[in-house]
């Protein structure tokens, strides 16, 4: 079976800390991982280790069957990325920021075609013609989520997306990604919204210092037992 | 490139945003304007001046005309006519003054010893001196680094700490495409201001168009992009904004201010040259002195420089024009090594900057800027070399009269000699300050690249 994204042994050591010790991870395509863990548990080490931002000290990432470490830009066609706390230019409009960063991925839409990008993911269709920095964190995330939808990605890397959403939107979210993933997009998505991740996550991983202690399917356990599980590796 | 093109269109709309570059940008655009209309403005008074001088002459011989009515003894022309050694600017200085607001630009002559004439006016003022000028090279050299600085001391650290570079750097583009970009979107609005002010400058200053135009725009450019290398070393760094700015401001202070004051201080200790005054004094001393030396021992020095005219009437009466010319003579004789060991100095300081430079590329550029407006010290001695023939060619027409008892008539006085001379480019200097610049810009363009490749640009 082919996966979109794969950690073979990955490791990284930092000065003084060890963030990752020897991850194994396969998603398919359709898969939605959702990585548990508490702050400093090694997610968002994973997700830069994807992304290219950071080098393995050993093992490997694979994107779409290619090496991170040798295919740095190659594997970014491939991949969107919504980060904890989405920032933009706060000069730009929303429209203006999609544009430029969908251009960047190799993407010119028209103006209608931006503007329903971003009222899809939520945004108000008077607030795309404003000025970012006049933007709630909420908002700035949907054009986050907007620029990574436009991306038209295999992998979509997300790391605590839904934080500053309300709730409605952080549902909104949550059909977004089902619908992504129904069409064979491969989600990682670093989460300590437990409930969220059984909700949406076909996977749940639970990290714990760097290491994937756990996987279970999400079809097998209700929300209560996955928080029981998940206090359980934490105390 | 395509990715490069839309990176460096957004950087026009990031641009536009920043209002306070966009002051700061304006800011120097007005002061290079008045840059230029100070240079303008201070060559043109001295056009002016220069102008008023055959006037002064012309008065000055109708006054000789009234007072003496026929012809008379050339020495009480000599002594009384007074004329100018002219050292007219090149169009060029109005962009880059030099030392022409220091030096004198005309020198008053008469027939006696040159020296005191020569350097009667070499003491400046210092408060002048300390003001220094205020023309287009000045802000070329001084003020656009700094502008430099403003627009490149937050170039990607400003996206790293606002949290941008993180999206930006997820999408499929090279970090450097993205430096690369900014980079070249800040030194397209710099090239363009220093061409700008230096289109606006030579045409507001009337310059030929000749090789010196593109030597300007080609030493500005280098220059700039100098900056833009050591914008780009510390950028590599990557270190926060505020880290950024005192780096930058650090090495122009380095460059542009501590560096020339060392280098000054350096070479005058290293190169001692006596004050022009000094040389006057001591000319003055040797003439004084000839009033009670013994006229004969005073005739036969002179007439072992000039033997065609040992045979004139040995001098008997208590006073003769041609034994006071003669002692004025001797007195410029008796101070001569020491000033050519004068003018020497000054060539050999300003060899030795010019030798050091490659140590501060502000240096470079100005001495550069100075040797193109023919307004540095090496065009000041070639004009006081040519006001000393001019004097020469004075005592050639008034000696023979003097010495064959020939009067002076109204007609001579057109028959002087006159004088005119107008600084030249100096070529060979601005070439070498060429090479220098492409040989600094060169490191540290390279330098850059390299830490660039080593240290992988990382969004936090």
């Amino acid at each position: 079976m082919s996966y979109l994204l794969e950690a073979r042994e990955l490791r990284k050591q930092y000065p003084g800390k060890l963030a990752l010790r020897g991850l194994n991870l396969q998603i398919a395509p359709g898969e939605i991982f959702c990585l548990l863990g508490q702050n400093g548990a090694g997610k968002s080490t994973t997700i830069n280790l994807f992304l290219g931002f950071v080098e393995p000290t050993s093992g490997a990432a694979f994107v779409n069957g290619l090496e991170v470490a040798k295919n740095v830009l190659e594997i970014k066609k491939h991949l969107a990325y919504i980060p904890e706390n989405v920032m933009l230019y706060p000069h730009l409009t929303g429209l203006e920021n999609l544009a430029l960063f969908s251009s960047l991925a190799g993407f010119q839409y028209a103006d209608q075609e931006l503007l329903d990008y971003l009222t899809d993911a939520g945004l108000p269709p008077e607030a795309a013609r404003r000025r970012v920095g006049t933007y709630s964190k909420g908002m700035r995330q949907k054009v986050g989520i907007a620029i990574a939808v436009a991306k038209h990605a295999q992998v979509l890397l997300l790391d605590e997306p839904t934080s500053g959403l309300d709730p409605k939107a952080s549902n909104e979210f949550s059909e977004l990604l089902r619908r992504l993933s129904g069409q064979g997009t491969a989600v990682l998505m670093a989460t300590h919204d437990i409930f969220r991740a059984k909700e949406v996550g076909t996977r749940v991983g639970i990290m714990r210092e760097g290491e994937l202690v756990d996987v279970r399917p999400t079809a097998t356990l209700n929300a209560q037992e996955l928080e029981q599980l998940y206090l359980t590796y934490m105390n | 490139m395509r990715v490069f093109w839309i990176l460096f269109s957004y950087e026009w709309r990031h641009f536009r945003a920043a209002k306070g570059l966009v002051l700061l940008c304006g800011l120097l655009l007005a002061t290079g304007l008045y840059g230029i209309y100070y240079g303008t403005t201070e060559i043109e008074r001295q056009r002016q001046q220069l102008a008023t001088l055959p006037e002064l002459t012309h008065r000055n011989v109708e006054e000789l005309k009234v007072k003496f009515p026929g012809p008379t003894d050339a020495g009480d022309i000599g002594y009384y006519h007074s004329t100018f050694a002219v050292h007219h600017p090149d169009p060029w200085a109005a962009l880059s003054l030099g030392l022409r607001d220091v030096n004198p630009t005309y020198v008053k002559l008469r027939l006696l010893g040159l020296h005191n004439q020569l350097y009667a006016s070499d003491n400046t003022n210092p408060m002048k001196t300390l003001t220094g000028n205020f023309d287009l090279a000045f802000v070329l050299v001084y003020l656009l680094p700094l502008l430099i600085i403003a627009l490149c001391f937050n170039l990607l650290s400003a996206e790293r700490e606002e949290g941008i570079l993180t999206l930006l750097l997820a999408q499929p583009v090279r970090p450097a495409t993205v430096l690369g970009a900014k980079l070249a979107f800040r030194a397209g609005i710099v090239m363009a201001l220093a061409w700008l002010l230096s289109g606006v400058g030579m045409a507001w200053a009337g310059v030929p168009l000749d090789i010196r135009v593109p030597s300007w725009l080609a030493m500005s450019t280098l220059y700039c992009l100098f900056w833009f290398g050591v914008a780009l070393v510390v950028t590599a760094w990557q270190r926060a904004s505020a880290v950024n700015a005192v780096a930058l401001l650090g090495v122009w202070l380095v460059l542009v201010v501590l560096v020339p004051s060392l280098l000054s201080l350096g070479v005058a200790a290293a190169r001692p040259v006596p004050q022009g005054i000094e040389l006057t004094i001591r000319q003055r001393e040797e003439i004084h002195a000839g009033w009670d030396k013994p006229k004969t021992q005073t005739m036969n020095r002179f007439f072992g420089l000039y033997p065609q005219w040992r045979d004139t009437t040995i001098i008997r009466e208590r006073f003769a024009w041609r034994w006071y010319y003669a002692f004025q003579h001797l007195g410029d004789q008796a101070v001569a090594s020491q000033a050519r060991a004068y003018a020497q100095g000054l060539q050999q300081r300003y060899d030795l900057v010019e030798t050091l430079n490659l140590f501060s590329p502000a240096i470079i550029a100005q001495t550069s800027f100075n040797a193109l407006g023919g307004s540095d010290l090496p065009a000041h001695l070639a004009f006081q070399r040519s006001a000393a023939r001019y004097h020469d060619s004075l005592r050639a027409f008034y000696y023979p009269l003097l010495f064959r008892k020939v009067d002076f008539t109204h007609a001579d006085y057109a028959r002087e000699p006159q004088h005119t001379f107008t600084s030249q480019s100096e070529m060979p200097t601005v070439r070498r300050g060429l090479s220098k610049l492409l040989l600094s810009v060169t490191a540290v363009l390279a330098l850059g690249f390299v830490l660039v490749r080593r240290r992988s640009i990382l969004p936090h």
